[in-house]
């Protein structure tokens, strides 16, 4: 890891040289992308696959002539997974270095942090995270996949396959309440039943509570919605009091790579939805993987965090093009085109213009006993169409809100 | 009925077992020798890291949990050596050296390890009763709980160096003028309080993700159970763990963890509101 | 009045420090002139942090009680402005939500100051039950991300966080950049002066007496109790005022603000400034959040570690804190060299050495 972060460095080093060589050249001067990723506390092993894809991306985009003709100057800054940090940075960033655009954060409450600082100037934002969705804002570009596209395809799937009743687990924050209320909603419509919701304080880390009350609720399957490495021992304490029951994720296996990071067979018989997950097996896919390997040898996983903020340079890339300017305005107007596409390595996304989140190509995954992963079902695109559906229409108005099932547009 | 009846005591079992181990170690540094070791967390994920490291190379993991015991117990007779040994007049000032060195520790190995390290899987399998089935292992967390306890009521009362040591911690000067070697009695009992710090890293190793900021998820409630235990330590961590095992193996099952978590801490402040010496004060009056 | 400024409580006396201060007063507030508008903006930040510094160490240094609550204080405040304030509107009104929040924050501090003095919880149990009583806060708050925890149109919004509040605001003017800052620099003037005078006042004397021997003040007649009720009420409000300063600063406040690691800043910051004194703990606090800062932009992965051994090495070489020990080498060299010109010792080594206790 160690190694690989300095040769890391010493890339970015490079690619930084070359910028600037660059730029004298074609006497412009470089783009400025403003990137904030926690690589150290807590949520590190996530963050630093999200700065690792950045670096990539940047390094590719430079090489083949940089956007418009302009160098990509990466500048990035360590929160360290303080909330206050974000804030600091997203300012530094925005009023001192004057960045052309802001990308980043992992949790969404550090999104939260930055939106309002966001709000106030003319900066474009990318959040690159899959999360719990419903964010009606002008200033974000949404690259990762909301709950629409990942519960309604997956429970639905989970009930069929394994029965009406349902366990939920679930982090006690907006993350794991929100994605708890879709859950809710979608098995009602299912005719199905949820025996059991469990909100878990977020750095707990022992089970046996909890799985003694699951064989109480006696589910068909579980929903595990459970966040961070402390949480995570659940799956451990699970299988060694062999709790053996089917589980389905919005977050596991291509997130936080537990199948990989867990010894066999914990992960067992774990299914999820995702955009993005390393074990991809398409052309594209494979020479992205290679392409990062190469730069990386040592990354455990390229999870979809990773993945996406690979694509939101691309997706950066292809809108100032399109608009051939840097401003929010006017790659606002290519957004609400409907014509903002990449063809990224999972396939073609294009950016929703009434809510600004990205289209994916869903896929089915499950783990198996020996945590080899198999694709049960391809969805194909799913859109985001549920801002759209509930009001939120950014091309007419911009909200600056996050709803929630609970938490609708007022009909004004 | 009486899967129901054991059921309820694997949960006060495992609390229990949670509160002793990660406690145990604190009780001595914090408890006795009066030093805050904000790094008692790294000391844990010591254990936990050295342990999975070992058996990654293929070492038995009995064998790999002893090793890393006497890992963290050395690794703190050294950091005794080099820091706390300055502290011993100024406790408030070791908060902010063992803090200072838990942030060098826990980047450090997030530097040098890197952030995901691979789960070694829980051994000893499960068992059924009833409906539900259980792991073997918490058993076996419960059994070294109870072990540390003995073990350490039979170093610190029934033997000479105990004797020795419970006399320095409560009157160095007199002590040394009576011959006793005070420097290598807190040595050795620092050393003491990392090594059980290791082993609890050690034996919860196995059922947790291993991260650099581990040790965090143990340290607000081995601090808590340590203090309601007041200033007789041997006397006190035990029934105060019990007694916080309790509440919250309740409120958990009956309305879940965050009540249990948040009743847990309200216990807190009322026993201490109640008992402001902490649970010891009381059972030492009784004892009389 | 103000013959209360110098006393034996306060280090710097006398013509040279307060020149000395009145410099740096100046530079403060010229400072905006020729900076960069964002480091100015950056400077009013840390100064909001300032406040939560001086009241811990109104309150361990002077006080003896070691209080691990400041960030729930922090959070009342902080959590009460965003409420207040968007409740009330924005507007003018803001300097009322701020007024207000802070004086709940007081009547809180009051309400458990009381609950703990009374019932004789001192010491390290007095960390711990503090430390509890903020951690309940902040699981409590970050679980309330449903739509259901409301205050009128005010969502607590969970982990998330609170947002949607207006910063201060004269009018419709919002106090941001310059104008926040010469209000911070105001403020932080104001408070350290008022504090000044109250430590050397008789009232500081007696919770001085009280730190160094809790009997002994009693037996002279005083009811200690009021008296560290008292100081714990300014000390707490003090971090009240941060943390509505911080919400309205940033228009966003989430329990991680209040929980761990957060509640062991205040402690740091004190700690490593020099818990003894009040202008040790202003200039201290502010150099180790600046420096924490520039550490994180410049030097990545490192920082948190660079942070660790700045903290140890502070404590193993300056004992009394970073800036008593700094000060200290300086007034050492100073009368080092007055002796040598045989001239009497300045007033304040003599008080440094007295200190040492």
């Amino acid at each position: 890891m160690n190694s690989g972060r300095i040769v890391g460095m010493a890339l970015l080093g490079a690619v930084l040289g070359t910028a600037v060589i660059g730029a004298a050249q074609a006497a412009d001067p470089p783009l400025k992308v403003g990137l904030l990723e926690d690589v150290s506390g807590d949520l590190a092993f996530m963050g630093m696959p999200k700065l690792h894809g950045s670096q990539l991306a940047v390094e590719e985009i430079n090489k083949s002539g940089g956007i418009l003709g302009r160098q990509i100057e990466l500048i990035h800054l360590d929160p360290q997974g303080d909330n206050a940090r974000y804030q600091e940075f997203g300012r530094r960033l925005l009023n001192r270095d004057k960045v052309d655009v802001l990308i980043g954060g992992i949790t969404s409450a550090s999104r939260e942090a930055l939106r309002p600082i966001v709000d106030r100037t003319t900066t474009p934002y990318f959040y690159t995270n899959q999360y719990e969705g419903g964010v009606c804002d002008a200033s974000m570009v949404s690259m990762g996949a909301v709950p629409e596209q990942q519960f309604s395809t997956l429970i639905p799937w989970m009930v069929q396959k394994f029965g009406k009743k349902v366990y939920v687990i679930a982090a006690d924050y907006n993350f794991g309440q929100i994605s708890a209320e879709w859950n809710r909603k979608i098995m009602k419509d299912l005719g199905g039943e949820v025996v059991g919701e469990e909100f878990i304080p977020l750095g707990v880390s022992q089970f046996a509570q909890t799985i003694q009350n699951i064989q109480k609720a006696k589910p068909d399957w579980l929903l595990t919605i459970n966040v961070g490495a402390a949480q995570d021992s659940f799956f451990e304490q699970a299988a060694a009091a062999n709790l053996n029951l089917p589980m389905g994720s919005s977050i596991k296996v291509m997130l936080g790579f537990e199948h990989k990071r867990f010894k066999p067979p914990a992960l067992n018989n774990m299914h999820a939805t995702a955009n993005w997950f390393e074990e991809i097996d398409t052309p594209e896919a494979n020479d992205f993987k290679k392409r990062w390997h190469a730069k990386f040898p040592d990354e455990l996983y390229i999870n979809d965090m990773g993945y996406n903020a690979y694509n939101a340079l691309y997706m950066y890339k292809a809108l100032v093009e399109k608009a051939k300017s840097t401003k929010l305005e006017d790659m606002r107007k290519v957004i609400a085109t409907g014509d903002a596409c990449i063809d990224a390595p999972e396939g073609k996304v294009c950016i929703d213009p009434k809510s600004q989140h990205t289209s994916h190509r869903m896929r089915l995954i499950s783990v198996g006993p020996k945590h080899e992963v198999t694709v049960e079902k391809d969805y194909g695109t799913i859109q985001p169409y549920w801002l759209g559906e509930i009001g939120c229409d950014l091309t007419k108005k911009n909200d600056k809100d996050q709803y929630t099932p609970s938490h609708l547009p007022s009909k004004s | 009925m009486s899967a129901e009846l054991f059921s309820l005591f694997y949960q006060f079992a495992d609390v229990f077992a949670f509160l002793i181990l990660s406690a145990a170690g604190l009780a001595i540094v914090f408890g006795m020798m009066g030093v805050i070791n904000m790094a008692h967390g790294e000391f844990i994920m010591c254990g936990a890291y050295v342990t999975v490291g070992l058996v990654n190379l293929g070492v038995p993991l009995p064998i790999a949990q002893i090793l890393a015991t006497l890992t963290a117990g050395i690794i703190g007779m050294i950091v005794e050596y080099l820091i706390v040994r300055r502290f011993y007049k100024r406790p408030l000032d070791s908060l902010l050296a063992t803090w200072g060195l838990s942030l060098i520790v826990t980047q450090s190995m997030l530097l040098i390890v890197g952030s995901a390290v691979r789960g070694i899987g829980t051994p000893e399998g499960s068992f059924a009763i009833g409906g539900y089935t259980f792991s073997t292992y918490r058993l076996v967390l419960f059994g070294c709980a109870v072990a540390v306890l003995a073990g350490l009521y039979i170093i610190f009362m029934k033997t000479r160096f105990g004797v020795i040591a419970r006399a320095t911690m409560q009157n160095a000067a007199m002590a040394k003028a009576l011959g006793a070697r005070t420097g290598r009695i807190y040595s050795i009992s620092f050393g003491i309080g990392t090594a059980l710090a290791g082993l609890c890293g050690a034996l919860y190793a196995p059922t947790m993700t291993l991260i650099p900021t581990m040790g965090a998820t143990f340290v607000v409630e081995s601090f808590v159970t340590v203090v309601i235990g007041g200033a007789n330590v041997l006397l006190g961590t035990a029934p105060a763990a019990v007694f916080l095992a309790m509440i919250r193996m309740a409120l958990n099952a009956g309305y879940g963890q965050i009540i249990g978590q948040i009743g847990m801490l309200f216990a807190v402040i009322l026993i201490i509101r109640v008992l402001p010496e902490g649970l010891s004060s009381v059972l030492v009056r009784r004892g009389r | 009045m103000f013959k209360l400024l110098d006393g034996p409580q306060t280090l710097g006396r006398g013509k040279i420090f307060w020149s000395c201060f009145l410099a740096v007063l100046a530079g403060a507030l010229i400072y905006p002139l020729f900076a960069d508008s964002y480091d100015v903006g950056n400077f009013a930040y840390f100064l909001i942090w300032i406040f939560m510094a001086l009241g811990l160490c109104l309150m361990w240094g002077y006080g003896g009680m070691l209080s691990f609550g400041q960030t729930f204080f922090f959070g009342i405040a902080g959590y009460g402005y965003g409420v207040l304030a968007i409740n009330m509107g924005g507007g003018t009104a803001t300097i009322a939500a701020l007024i207000l929040s802070v004086v709940i924050a007081m009547i809180a501090a009051g309400i458990l100051g009381y609950f703990m003095i009374w019932g004789g919880i001192s010491g390290i149990f007095f960390g711990i039950v503090t430390l509890s009583a903020t951690l309940v806060l902040a699981f409590f708050l970050g679980q309330t991300a449903g739509p259901e925890w409301h205050i009128g149109p005010a969502r607590l919004n969970g982990f998330n966080g609170m947002k949607g509040m207006d910063p201060l605001t004269v009018g419709s003017f919002d106090i941001e950049g310059s104008a926040l800052y010469y209000l911070m620099i105001a403020l932080i003037v104001i408070v350290y002066v008022a504090l000044r005078i109250l430590v050397n006042s008789s009232v500081g004397n007696v919770i001085v007496a009280t730190r160094e021997n809790p009997q002994r003040a009693e037996m002279l007649g005083y009811d200690v109790r009021k008296y560290q009720l008292l100081t714990f009420v300014i000390g707490s409000g003090l971090a009240g005022l941060s943390g509505a300063l911080y919400t309205s600063w940033g228009q966003f406040i989430t329990p991680s603000s209040i929980g761990l690691p957060a509640a062991a800043m205040p402690i740091v910051w004190v700690a490593f400034s020099g818990r003894n004194d009040l202008t040790a703990t202003l200039v201290g606090s502010f150099l180790l959040l600046f420096g924490f800062q520039t550490i994180t932009v410049y030097s990545q992965q490192a920082a948190l570690v660079l942070m660790g051994v700045l903290l140890l090495a502070t404590v193993m070489l300056a004992p009394q804190g970073f800036v008593l020990g700094i000060g200290r080498l300086v007034v050492d060299w100073w009368s080092r060299r007055r002796r040598r010109d045989e001239a009497p010792a300045l007033a304040d080594a003599g008080r440094l050495q007295s200190d040492e206790t």
